[in-house]
């Protein structure tokens, strides 16, 4: 199994927001993650990428089990998560930013010899920049790769969130609301770049309020209400299921 | 360009002038020069906001000149030992800083406690560190040369040379880091340690390699500073020392390569042009500092720099 996740659990003080979660991906696969606000989505992100410690339960990834490891090296084993608000480094320039995420893919490339690094050797820096300049034309950030990252629009950072995930080469892409707040245009664009990422096999975890969006991507969807697994199936099943409609679809009915 | 190319026209002041004071200012710029530019990695590189370099330079006088005297070898031998000891004490430091995942000011803080703990000790340990007297050290760096055989680095053109040769190296040594991705995941560390992380960069080990960095130039400067001016003493590894290092990389300019050296030498030369008495000198040093943060937040290179680029 790729990601075997076993009752995995958060709790926050008296807040339970992650409880007994069991869920499976399969290699390749692209699974949609929706709930309503505070249902845990992200706190379930983020306990796959290692940025929360879970409170019980066991994630197993590729029969390894990386509960309670540290995000670098669940970066390093091919599972990485973008955020939903923009994380950036402020000062620094586009190309800067994918550069810096090709670390994981520098050691890769040097594998032992990663003192070498001081000294930059000029055959790693090429490859390294080619694969920059293709995520970043691929993202539609290759115009002005030199600007400071400051003066980007929230939808070219969300983009930039992309373009650095993708320069980790993931075997296991997280992705927390990558849709959200961007222009109709963006999201076609993102769009775009999901389709490279699936054609060149990356297994996809997404998460969104967009049902259409996921529909339309995703093999299968999960569904979340206060920290439990309400649905787990196709995207018909899911959407046909009475309490994620009660729990989710059925309020934004009634309230539209 | 390569910042160190810009240090090689000083190799000619000796021959130009043989004002003493003025070589004596620029030996003193040298060495708390490297002190500065070891503080500018971890602080003005990496983030972190160090009080242990203080502690560095003061073990880098007192180890070198005691491992020198009990073992009868020389300055350069001596000071291997001492580079191992002071990067021991970095590991340990770091590691209590970096797996409690101290920032900022409670980094400061606790890196400070144990710069503390090493001076009281220091202090305490009569018989071997001579307590409050300090150390008077007669003994001098020997270098072998050419023709010359084994000769002793003494009086002020050979330190000179010497100071300004090391401080050379370190600024080659530093441009190499900060320059190569070492440096690029430092900057990372320092705008956005979770994002660092998420990206699979150990922060963890990057900025204990920060700290062991900054902390083996501090002691070689240390060592520098016990033998040229020939006396050690528990002030050499006080707060005070840490607190200089740090206005010189603020005044100089955080983050650039040069500016601690600029920093270096303003803060060294000017109690030297301004003749009050101590008090008012050291008031007026402070008042100079709190404008120059104030006006000049990249420093005095920083300002320079931005002239280049409207001009």
């Amino acid at each position: 199994m790729f990601l075997e996740v076993d009752a995995l659990s958060k709790r926050f003080g008296g807040l339970v927001a992650v409880a007994a979660i069991s869920l499976q991906i399969e290699e390749g696969e692209i699974v949609g993650i929706l709930g309503p606000n505070g249902s845990g989505k992200t706190t379930l992100l983020n306990l796959l990428a290692g940025l929360l410690t879970p409170s019980s339960g066991t994630i197993l990834w590729q029969g390894r089990d990386i509960s309670g490891t540290k995000p670098d090296l669940i970066a390093a084993l091919g599972i990485v998560k973008t955020f939903q608000n923009p994380q950036l480094f402020a000062e620094l320039s586009v190309l800067e930013h994918v550069m810096i995420a090709g670390h994981l893919a520098l050691k890769r490339l040097l594998g032992f010899a990663r003192s070498k690094t001081i000294f930059a050797p000029k055959s790693a820096r090429q490859e390294l920049e080619a694969r920059a300049e293709r995520v970043l034309r691929l993202c539609r950030l290759s115009e002005g790769a030199q600007r400071p990252a400051a003066a980007l629009s929230y939808g070219e950072e969300k983009m930039l969130g992309v373009a650095m995930a993708m320069m980790c080469e993931p075997k296991l892409l997280l992705l927390d609301e990558p849709a959200s707040g961007l222009g109709q245009a963006e999201i076609t664009n993102l769009g775009a770049v999901l389709r490279d990422l699936r054609e060149h096999g990356t297994t996809l975890c997404i998460i969104d309020h967009k049902v259409a969006f996921l529909a339309e991507f995703a093999h299968r969807l999960i569904a979340l209400q206060n920290g439990n697994k309400i649905a787990d199936g196709t995207a018909q099943e899911v959407l046909g299921n009475q309490s994620v409609i009660s729990a989710y679809l059925g309020r934004q009915h009634v309230g539209a | 360009m390569s910042a160190a190319w810009l240090l090689i026209p000083l190799y000619l002041v000796p021959l130009v002038s043989h004002n003493e004071v003025l070589l004596t200012i620029l030996i003193f710029t040298y060495i708390l020069g490297i002190l500065a530019i070891g503080f500018n990695i971890v602080f003005g590189y990496a983030g972190q906001l160090t009080m242990f370099h203080g502690a560095a330079f003061g073990i880098g006088g007192y180890a070198t000149f005691l491992i020198l005297s009990k073992l009868g070898i020389s300055f350069w031998l001596a000071m291997l030992p001492m580079f191992a000891l002071v990067l021991i004490l970095s590991m340990l430091v770091g590691w209590v800083c970096f797996k409690f995942r101290l920032r900022e000011f409670y980094f400061a803080v606790v890196t400070l406690a144990f710069a503390e703990l090493i001076r009281l000790v220091v202090l305490n340990w009569n018989d071997v560190t001579n307590g409050t007297l300090g150390l008077l050290v007669l003994d001098k760096p020997t270098i072998w040369w050419p023709g010359g055989g084994v000769i002793k680095i003494d009086g002020t053109v050979p330190w000179y040379l010497m100071t300004l040769t090391a401080l050379g190296a370190v600024t080659v040594a530093s441009q190499l880091i900060v320059r190569s991705w070492i440096g690029r995941n430092f900057a990372a560390i320092r705008l956005n340690e979770e994002l660092a992380q998420t990206l699979g960069i150990n922060t963890f080990r990057y900025k204990m390699l920060a700290f062991t960095i900054s902390n083996l130039f501090a002691a070689l400067a240390g060592a520098l500073f016990g033998f040229y001016s020939n006396y050690i003493e528990p002030a050499q590894l006080s707060i005070t020392q840490s607190l200089d290092a740090i206005a010189m990389v603020l005044l100089g300019g955080m983050g650039s390569i040069l500016g601690p050296v600029v920093g270096a030498f303003l803060l060294t030369g000017l109690p030297h042009v301004i003749e009050f008495s101590a008090e008012l000198r050291a008031a007026t040093y402070g008042a100079i500092l709190i404008l120059v943060i104030l006006l000049m937040p990249r420093g005095v290179v920083g300002l320079f720099s931005r002239w280049r680029h409207v001009s």
